[in-house]
């Protein structure tokens, strides 16, 4: 009997999956359709695609609108604390929102181009749909036995996999029932910020728009004499470099702000597979500038093949990011959603339809349909990493066979002082550097692809006796830690050549130039970037091993300068002519930012943690520093203060006040330790940075200070807190889903950032037993020891026998042994000594527990070893004399906004470039 | 040949030149047996914490060490040195990736991930219990 569930909307998943359902066949008949040249047909297909997937995205915010938890998406993105401007957040916060914010803008992509039509319009749109029929598959949500095809986003919580055959989802009042399933998970408390609303519908908008030079360059294939194509896949082109650049921008920007990464850039495999696809994209913009115009095209196949490789590794990025293959190689966590199969048949298919339509033969196309029938086949068996491992070796083929016979080759021979030639070469470099990242990201693929063949290369190993050959057998390649090993070793020569190329090839012409202007023309540019980085490297010097960053930071100067000079003498007044050198100097900017705020970064709180630091040499490259509430240390340029902590909504708080460091002074007669030696000031003076620069003139030494100077001697400080500065308030964010996550505060000032961090901080009170005492821990001490409890410094200071007169006060009887320990407690306001006893009773030990009151600090010593003259003792702190402290980071980024306005720079260039490519293209259209 | 030709070579060959350099620069995952003869060298270590052990992090004396045992998936346990403050919910992780480098028994952290098990599935634990009682 069917169970009739009170309160479910089950109404509203009817229609939803009606409308996935209508988008999905929709977009089946317009590819259908206009590959069959029925192109009206087509349109409206598309049209009721476009406008069924608006309809699905209405209705899934609209059950967010109404808090409708018994839907599993609602429950798991949404609860009913979370303010209404989180909708967006919330509706994109898990894999089928990030599918239908995908859609959305392929969709309106789709009607923009159908607006008017051209001879490409058709073929054009096939592929639009040909994608969105992928699209719209991730969310049908049918199993077809283990197989899943797409995440319904309508699914009822009661019917979702994980919960079926639990009781509950038979019971039919389960939504009033369980107060679990009144209220939603909600949103990891870490993406309730703006940056979630903006972040992700830009970065969907830029993965969307690389395809559309996709589309353009297969329309383009199936018509190879006519090469119109590549104007409007040019406007395409640079405007999806304009708004993928600014999206993974801003994801750098949001991971700065509000995540504690500890800087913008990690070459994290999230970061990577969203730079590597605008790389190319770049590449493949500059190729179609080369080519839009001339008659004899030039590196034709690259044009070709850059746009279609863009929107691939669009396809392939999406895999690596949500199939869960990268699994822990990454700080984002990914779980598998069970769609890793279909995800792959996606890429696949896209990288099957690209390379059969490079092949220009009908011959060569059948056979490699057919081959590709095979391996599904042979994929079905469950030989699939090896079906895989074909499959690419098969599209490997095409492409060199497409390279040598099917794509229009030139030998005229490019000019050495060309623009074309230049920036052919420019697009190569990027190309080369996008696959190395792609390379190192993809090792975890690798691995799998190495696993079947593990056996074979361990005997080829052992035959040849080769250490790589046997090392690869174990298939357990990893990404390495050390960024300059893994990707700054390749990445920095690489955009060194690139940003030369730009700054040089800025002033050519294209076909051919009159080199000596050229040179004329950079003189000025050249110049003043080595007097620039003259000065740069003045205020910031660099070690001689550095020095391929010196060469980059130069090779950033040089391209920045050139550009403006060009942008400043030639562009000027012409606004179609200023897009490229503007988006050149913002990309030579952010590199110039990005290399400059990292290498030269100061973490200046380093080596703070005071006395210990000597005792153990692995402190000395530590970056946290430890600070007591109510406390005043030195850090770097100031001195900071942990004034208090407080809770605000899910954050604690913890308020640091910035003060001005200010020379300390001192007058005749003040006495200091310096280095375990007392001196005394003889003259009124100003302290230096080091007490060596002062000590000459302005010490005496004592070798035997007198009871005055002994108790007035205070460790020498070079500055004191001057004025208050500012206030930081890096916070933790309490997040039961996730963990607490720590936030920075970030100072900023023009041409530095002050960058704070909680490393650790306590969000819930101490563990205490019931009296309040906390700790219990066991040290082994012996005389002159000493450690810290709490604020108490607790120093053992001798041991001896009990006295007789002594036992009846300490309640001993006559024949216990009994062995005293002075312990001297210092809390800086107080210095007393405190006398624990070892009691040894009938052989038996009794254990006495001992209290300090005024130190609030408890001890008891567990044994005593005659011999070596140790104790165990064992000490606790009162909550009451607690005090709070946190472990913290504080990092300068200098000269960092030069990222940030490079970013705005190179975006406003971009758009400036598809604004004035589209004002060409339209009057050399009518004209 | 053309120039252009020869510059894409010449990247080319530089390209398959990198990718062949990560056979032999980048870390390897290994387990603690293995780390143990890899003197001196990186690596990563996949396992999980043993729970039964207490994690030690006592800010006080070094805001940047944290002590605990860890299992590698082969069942081999060594203490693990890592060279950070204690990282949020290591309690709770389900699996931890180190990098870094065996020390006369124990293994040096200087780097570390975890993956913490999804939170979808915890709640579902909540259901299964609340079902034990079908009155509650």
């Amino acid at each position: 009997m069917e169970t009739l569930f009170s309160g479910e909307w089950i109404e509203a998943a009817w229609i939803g999956r009606f409308l996935i359902a209508l988008a999905f066949g929709s977009s089946l008949v317009s590819v259908v359709s206009l590959i069959r040249g029925e192109y009206q047909w087509g349109k409206r297909a598309f049209q009721v695609h476009a406008w069924s997937t608006f309809a699905t995205i209405g209705m899934v915010f609209f059950l967010f609108a109404s808090h409708r938890y018994e839907f599993q998406y609602i429950w798991k993105h949404l609860n009913n604390a979370m303010p209404m401007r989180f909708i967006f957040s919330a509706f994109w916060g898990g894999q089928e929102g990030g599918f239908l914010l995908w859609m959305f803008w392929h969709n309106v992509l789709g009607l923009i181009l159908l607006r008017k039509k051209t001879i490409w319009t058709p073929q054009v749109m096939a592929v639009l749909a040909a994608i969105e029929v992928f699209l719209t598959s991730m969310l049908l949500g049918i199993y077809f036995g283990d197989f899943q095809l797409g995440l319904d986003p309508f699914l009822l919580l009661r019917e979702a996999p994980s919960n079926l055959g639990l009781p509950w989802t038979t019971r039919a009042d389960y939504l009033t029932a369980f107060p679990l399933f009144q209220d939603g998970q909600g949103l990891n408390p870490l993406l309730q910020n703006y940056w979630m609303t903006i972040h992700p519908p830009t970065l969907f908008l830029g993965f969307a728009s690389t395809s559309v030079p996709f589309a353009f360059a297969i329309a383009g294939l199936m018509n190879r004499s006519d090469r119109s194509w590549m104007r409007p896949a040019l406007r395409w082109s640079f405007f999806g470099v304009g708004i993928l650049g600014t999206g993974i921008l801003m994801g750098g920007a949001w991971a700065y702000e509000a995540l504690s990464f500890g800087g913008f850039w990690a070459w994290d495999p999230v970061e990577n597979s969203s730079l590597v696809p605008w790389i190319v994209l770049v590449a493949g913009a500059h190729l179609l500038l080369i080519n839009r115009n001339r008659k004899h095209p030039t590196a034709l196949f690259s044009t070709y093949y850059f746009p279609l490789l863009s929107f691939i590794l669009v396809l392939y990025s999406t895999f690596l990011t949500k199939s869960g293959v990268l699994g822990d190689t990454s700080v984002h966590s990914f779980v598998d959603s069970g769609i890793l199969p279909q995800l792959l048949v996606y890429v696949i298919s896209f990288i099957a339809l690209a390379h059969i339509a490079l092949v220009e033969s009908k011959k060569w196309r059948r056979a490699l349909l057919f081959i590709c029938l095979l391996l599904t086949l042979l994929a079905l068996k469950g030989w699939a990493i090896e079906a895989i491992s074909l499959f690419i070796a098969t599209m490997f083929a095409a492409g060199i066979r497409a390279y040598l016979k099917d794509i229009q080759r030139t030998e005229e021979e490019e000019s050495l002082w060309s623009r074309d030639f230049w920036m052919f070469v420019g697009s190569l470099l990027l190309f080369v550097s996008a696959m190395h990242i792609t390379w190192q990201t993809s090792l975890p693929v690798f691995n799998r692809f190495l696993e079947p063949w593990s056996d074979q290369l361990t005997q080829l190993g052992t035959r040849w006796n080769s250490d790589m050959l046997l090392d690869l057998a174990k298939h357990n390649l990893a990404p390495g830690t050390d960024f300059d090993q893994t990707y700054h070793l390749v990445q920095i020569p690489l955009a060194v050549l690139i940003l030369l190329a730009m700054g040089f090839a800025q002033w050519l012409k294209y076909k051919q130039s009159n080199i000596q202007r050229v040179l004329r023309s950079l003189f000025l540019p050249l110049i003043a970037s080595i007097v620039l980085i003259g000065m740069l490297l003045y205020f910031f010097p660099y070690e001689w091993y550095e020095s391929p960053r010196v060469a980059l930071l130069f090779a950033a100067i040089f391209a920045v300068a050139s550009n403006l000079d060009y942008l400043l003498t030639v562009a000027r007044g012409h606004w179609r002519k200023i897009g490229s050198p503007l988006a050149h100097v913002g990309f030579g900017l952010v590199l110039f930012g990005a290399v400059l705020s990292t290498s030269q970064k100061e973490i200046i709180s380093k080596n703070q943690i005071g006395d210990i630091s000597s005792l153990n040499e692995e402190l000395n490259n530590r970056e946290d520093l430890l600070i007591m509430e109510g406390d005043t240390l030195s850090m770097g340029p100031y001195f900071v203060h942990y004034r208090e902590k407080y809770q605000e909504g899910i954050h604690v708080k913890f308020r640091m006040d910035y003060f001005e460091r200010v020379p300390n002074s001192y007058a005749p007669g003040d006495v200091v330790f310096f280095d375990g030696m007392v001196f005394e000031a003889h003259e009124t003076h100003e302290a230096s940075k080091l007490f060596s620069d002062d000590m000459e003139d302005h010490w005496m030494f004592i070798p035997f200070p007198n009871e005055r100077q002994a108790n007035q001697a205070q460790i020498w400080k070079s500055g004191i807190a001057g004025e208050q500065l500012f206030t930081l308030e890096p916070r933790i964010q309490i997040n039961e889903q996730m963990g607490n996550a720590p936030e920075p505060d970030t100072r900023h000032w023009l041409h530095k950032d002050l960058y704070t961090h909680i490393k650790w901080g306590r969000v819930t009170p101490p563990e205490t037993d019931e009296n309040g005492w906390m700790g219990g821990k066991t040290h082994t001490v012996q005389v002159g020891d000493s450690m810290l409890v709490g604020r108490t410094l607790l120093t053992v200071d001798s041991l001896r026998a009990i006295r007789d007169e002594e036992r009846p006060v300490r309640g001993l009887l006559d024949d216990d042994l009994a062995v005293v320990a002075c312990i001297q407690l210092d809390n800086q306001t107080r210095i007393q000594t405190h006398e624990p006893l070892y009691i040894v009773r009938d052989s038996l030990i009794i254990p006495d527990l001992y209290e300090a009151e005024d130190f609030g600090v408890q001890m008891r010593i567990e044994s005593f070893n005659p011999q070596a003259e140790t104790l165990e003792l064992t000490v606790w702190e009162h909550i009451s004399v607690r005090r709070d402290f946190v472990v913290m980071q504080a990092v300068i980024f200098p000269q960092i906004n030069w990222l940030w306005i490079g970013c705005i720079l190179m975006a406003i260039g971009s758009f400036l470039a598809v604004a004035a490519r589209w004002q060409r293209d339209q009057q050399s259209k009518s004209a | 040949m053309k120039k252009s030709h020869i510059v894409s070579l010449i990247l080319v060959a530089a390209l398959v030149g990198t990718f062949i350099a990560t056979f032999t620069s980048t870390s390897r995952s290994v387990g603690f047996i293995e780390a143990e003869s890899m003197v001196g060298e990186e690596c990563k270590i996949s396992g999980s914490l043993v729970r039964e052990e207490p994690v030690v992090y006592d800010p006080e004396t070094d805001p940047t060490l944290t002590v605990f045992l860890m299992e590698d998936k082969s069942g081999a346990r060594r203490p693990v040195r890592l060279l950070k403050a204690k990282p949020t919910g290591l309690e709770n992780s389900e699996s931890i990736d180190l990098y870094g480098t065996m020390k006369d028994g124990e293994f040096h952290a200087t780097e570390m991930l975890m993956k913490c098990p999804s939170k979808y599935n915890e709640n579902n634990h909540v259901l299964l219990s609340e079902n034990e009682d079908p009155l509650s």
